[in-house]
């Protein structure tokens, strides 16, 4: 234990620990019956920090080009040791980084979290989620395997439907006309280097301003007397809790990756025909299926542009919900985000599972 | 006395919960750790694909014989002819996936399944095979004899 | 009394018309009182029939009897055609529908010439200046008769000699052709089609029933009636006519037999040459069917090891003196399809039983059920094996190893299909073994690297036991932090 207090009283001398330990110590984290959901920033951030590490560790081996990224998958699998433990954590990890970004996202939108001061937190986590489903998009197809292969050639023909750009959009994802090793090597450039940059950064944004700002409160705990609030010191309490949440979720990683390593498949073939009942992932589903229930041709537009258009307004409304619900920020009860919150999360279920068991 | 006695149950029990944190810890690290480094010792293959192979010491491969040699999945037969050259194909018969084998006597590839043969130059030229075997390139560095991809 | 009227009226024009010809071909008139062998030959001449004048070909005025005027230059005569004029003096007409059907009614195809052009010998002969066969090279010159007249040379029982002319003139096709052989005449005289073609039976195959005839095309172009692809179907024209057959005493079932067969289907859908056509059995211009000791040599000129091995086992004696045909005994002959296991042992559809199925105690019956049941068993053992790698790999466990060791299963299990017609237990069950040492290794080392795979989830439940106990003790310690 000396050696410990010893190591922490050299750096303590040198950089001042004691401000930032004043820091945490005074932060406090409300208390109150949604407490859980402050949870799931942490677990979001954990998922991140697992990508990130077994990411790292998949690019020793992994080869970028299109005739070698499924063998060099193979490879991890079957040759490197613990290859497939890392592999199958790191798309396990992925899909349950949405998961825990989806509720976080929710539960912030339906807690008006977001009102002011923290709209800037807010679009920062927006942008963040983005991001991550582009790491989703990209990152599927780097093993290169056939279902990959063709649910890439129809998420980019999508893309190519968005109205003026989409052409443009399409072929810049692409690398070209059509789905070939260049848009693998595309790709790969962005889940390992662009996304990762740019999402680090609205990350740091991100955390400095829920340090500098804290846990926001619900507008009832708000309106409570001081005398009434419940709270915890975020250091050590809160951090212990979260650290602990971890724990326990790696261990479900490593279970889920034991007894559910993820698969292969067969290698990709440019000119194989696409096989029956081709989706994407299950965060797209609940887009692709609403396309898929919309008509050909509403009036004189193409169905797939008008379905495209208002996801692309719906988000854009969702990434700006502070500046446009200005009651919540006044600390009035605004019903009709509630009402539009639970809307999306119905309608988002309900396509998820109609797109799951088409 | 009381109060002594539970104040020292109480520390004996803060002890144990600390070596049990630390021993935890300790373990958990090793659980994490030992993969990592598992994970990035080079395996026994270095690499995905293989590109080239090693055969050995070109004063050690007879004239007028032949040899399979393993080449990724896929075995590679290596000729040297009578006159010294040396050749390598893909010792897999065009016909039905047998491997071939090197005819001394009468200087061809010959696949013992259906009696497909093909010259020295890999031309299929009796037999049921369809096609010419794929020739591999044959490189000489100092003494040392590889066989790589056509490319 | 009209009809007779009618009758009389024909009889006159037919006079009037004969008599006019006559006395108006000055050309034959002289030329016959000269004599000479091509006045004699063109009294038989179906032009001559027909009324077409000696100008006809030779030009001039044939209804002069004044020499100069008759054979004036001028007036286009042009004497005894030469090098590519003697075919265009035939094409001015026989090209001609115009002048073919309006003028002689004739039923006679007018592509003729294009078709001579498009074929081998509507190239260029070694002059350069005409093509290597014009019209008369095999219909004569004067003479020239109908082609169902006995006497013509392009009647079917003439024709072998008229081709032969050059094609068995050693000399004569080296200037075109000196890989091309000049034997066929000789072999077409052993087939059976040669043979009752000499007896002088114009029906059978001779050299234009498969090669055809102004059309005939190189046998490795596409279009020739004997490229590979194309000969099932031209010898099918007569052979599948049942009418056509009649009288021959063979039946006419052959080309649907081959068409199903594992040679038709692999010839005829997917054009793979290396299969046999009728010919690559037969013999193309020795056409006969193989006599019963050489069927074995015949499939062997492709299938060899398989006839190399039964021409040396107990089972070549036997079956010469029953007078059984070799391979088709087992196998069939036009309608053969893949052989497949069924045919070995002694069980129903088993070939083998024919003859040993009554002698369970025979050598026979037991070889034949021990091979049966040992190639079987390699069947299994190299499905076993496959599925047991199938199964690691989706678990992510390196095969590429075993993949590359379970080749010799597989060719074990070719090697065996072969080595069944040794009919001999020790030769064909070294074989088998070769492929049983593979699987039953493969399959150990499958076994193994499937319970490391499993092995994995001790390690799970190690780590997992270490997080317990760490989540447990930080959950205490947490506890305790919000108790003080």
């Amino acid at each position: 234990m000396n050696i410990i207090k010893n190591l922490y009283n050299w750096i303590d001398e040198r950089v001042k620990l004691e401000d930032l330990v004043n820091f945490l110590g005074k932060k406090y984290v409300p208390v109150h019956r949604n407490s859980v959901w402050y949870y799931f920033g942490g677990v979001s951030l954990f998922f991140f920090i697992i990508q990130v590490v077994t990411g790292i560790l998949l690019l020793f081996y992994y080869k970028g080009s299109a005739d070698l990224a499924f063998e060099s998958i193979q490879f991890i699998m079957s040759k490197v040791q613990f290859g497939w433990l890392i592999r199958s954590i790191h798309s396990w990890a992925a899909n349950l980084f949405i998961l825990a970004a989806f509720i976080h996202m929710f539960s912030v939108y339906f807690e008006k979290s977001y009102r002011k001061p923290r709209e800037i937190t807010w679009v920062t986590g927006m942008l963040m989620f983005f991001l991550a489903l582009g790491f989703g998009f990209s990152g599927y197809l780097l093993p290169w395997n056939e279902l990959a292969f063709f649910a890439t050639k129809v998420g980019t023909d999508i893309a190519g439907a968005v109205p003026l750009i989409g052409e443009t959009l399409k072929i810049f994802l692409r690398g070209g006309e059509e789905v070939t090793g260049a848009t693998l090597s595309r790709l790969f450039g962005f889940h390992v280097a662009l996304l990762p940059g740019i999402f680090t950064a609205l990350l740091t944004i991100h955390l400095l301003l829920v340090q500098r700002q804290g846990m926001s409160e619900p507008l009832r705990v708000e309106a409570l007397k001081q005398s009434e609030k419940k709270t915890m010191p975020f250091f050590p309490n809160f951090l212990l809790r979260d650290l602990l949440l971890w724990l326990l979720i790696l261990n479900v990683l490593a279970i889920l990756a034991v007894f559910f390593p993820s698969e292969l498949g067969r290698k990709a073939d440019l000119f194989a025909s696409a096989p029956a009942g081709i989706k994407p992932e299950w965060y797209f589903l609940f887009m692709f299926q609403t396309l898929k229930y919309i008509p050909a041709h509403l009036l004189i537009f193409e169905g797939e542009v008008v379905g495209i258009l208002l996801f692309m307004v719906a988000g854009v409304l969702w990434l700006l919900v502070p500046f446009w619900d200005t009651k919540s920020s006044k600390g009035q009860q605004n019903r009709l985000i509630n009402y539009l919150g639970l809307f999306a999360v119905i309608f988002i279920i309900v396509l998820t599972i109609l797109g799951w068991i088409a | 006395m009381n109060n002594s006695s539970s104040s020292q149950k109480q520390n004996n029990r803060r002890d144990f919960l600390k070596y049990l944190l630390t021993g935890g810890l300790l373990g958990f690290a090793s659980a994490v750790i030992y993969p990592l480094i598992a994970y990035l010792k080079p395996p026994k293959q270095r690499e995905v694909e293989v590109s080239s192979v090693k055969v050995g010491k070109l004063s050690e491969i007879e004239k007028n014989s032949g040899r399979i040699i393993r080449f990724g999945n896929k075995p590679v037969i290596l000729v040297r002819t009578a006159a010294g050259d040396l050749r390598a194909f893909s010792a897999t018969c065009t016909h039905l996936d047998c491997t071939v084998q090197f005819k001394s006597d009468q200087s061809i590839l010959w696949c013992a399944c259906h009696n497909g043969k093909y010259d020295l130059n890999g031309r299929n030229i009796s037999g049921p095979p369809p096609r010419p075997l794929d020739s591999f390139r044959v490189v000489i560095q100092g003494e040392e004899v590889l066989i790589s991809k056509n490319v | 009394m009209k009809s007779f009227l009618s009758f009389l009226l024909l009889i006159s024009f037919f006079g009037i018309y004969s008599n006019a010809s006559a006395t108006e071909d000055q050309c034959f008139v002289c030329h016959e009182s000269i004599g000479g062998a091509e006045v004699e030959l063109y009294k038989k001449d179906i032009h001559f029939k027909k009324g077409i004048s000696c100008s006809g070909c030779h030009g001039g005025d044939s209804t002069s009897e004044d020499m100069e005027t008759a054979m004036s230059k001028a007036d286009g005569f042009i004497g005894v055609p030469k090098g590519a004029n003697v075919s265009k003096v035939c094409t001015k007409c026989h090209s001609n529908a115009q002048i073919m059907i309006k003028q002689y009614n004739s039923a006679l195809p007018w592509n003729q010439e294009a078709l001579l052009a498009q074929s081998v010998h509507g190239n260029l002969s070694v002059s350069g200046k005409e093509q290597i066969v014009s019209c008369t090279t095999c219909h004569n010159t004067h003479g020239i008769v109908n082609v169902k007249d006995p006497s013509s040379p392009v009647y079917p029982v003439n024709l072998p000699k008229t081709c032969a002319k050059c094609h068995s003139d050693a000399k004569y096709m080296r200037t075109y052709n000196p890989a091309l052989p000049v034997d066929q005449l000789d072999k077409y005289r052993t087939s059976k089609h040669g043979i009752l073609n000499a007896k002088g039976d114009p029906k059978v195959a001779e050299c234009t029933s498969c090669h055809g005839s102004h059309e005939i095309r190189s046998s490795k172009d596409v279009k020739s009636k004997v490229y590979a692809i194309n000969l099932p179907k031209t010898c099918s024209t007569c052979h599948s006519n049942s009418n056509y057959m009649q009288g021959y005493n063979i039946p006419s079932d052959q080309f649907d037999k081959y068409s199903g067969s594992v040679h038709g289907k692999l010839l005829l859908e997917k054009n793979d040459f290396n299969a046999p056509a009728c010919n690559d059995c037969h013999g193309n211009h020795s056409a006969t069917p193989p006599g019963i000791e050489s069927i074995s040599k015949v499939c062997g000129t492709c299938h060899a090891l398989n006839a190399e091995l039964f021409s040396s086992s107990p089972h070549k004696k036997a079956f010469d003196q029953k007078r059984l045909p070799e391979c088709e005994t087992c196998h069939g002959d036009h309608a053969i399809i893949t052989a497949t296991d069924k045919l070995l042992g002694v069980q129903n559809g088993a070939v083998c039983k024919w003859c040993h199925g009554d002698k369970p105690e025979s050598k026979a019956f037991q070889t034949a059920k021990f091979m049966r049941e040992l190639r079987d068993s390699l069947v299994n053992e190299e499905e076993n094996a496959l599925l047991l790698i199938n199964d690691a790999e989706q678990k992510g466990i390196e095969i590429s190893d075993v993949k590359f060791k379970l080749r010799d299963a597989k060719q074990a299990l070719f090697e065996s299909r072969t080595m069944v017609h040794s009919f001999d237990q020790s030769k064909f069950s070294e074989t088998i073994d070769k492929g049983l040492n593979v699987t039953t290794s493969v399959t150990q080392d499958m076994s193994n690297a499937i319970d490391d795979y499993y092995f994995r989830r001790w390690g799970l439940g190690v780590s997992s036991l270490i997080i317990t106990i760490l989540a447990m003790s930080l959950f205490f310690y947490i506890k305790r932090i919000e108790k003080s």
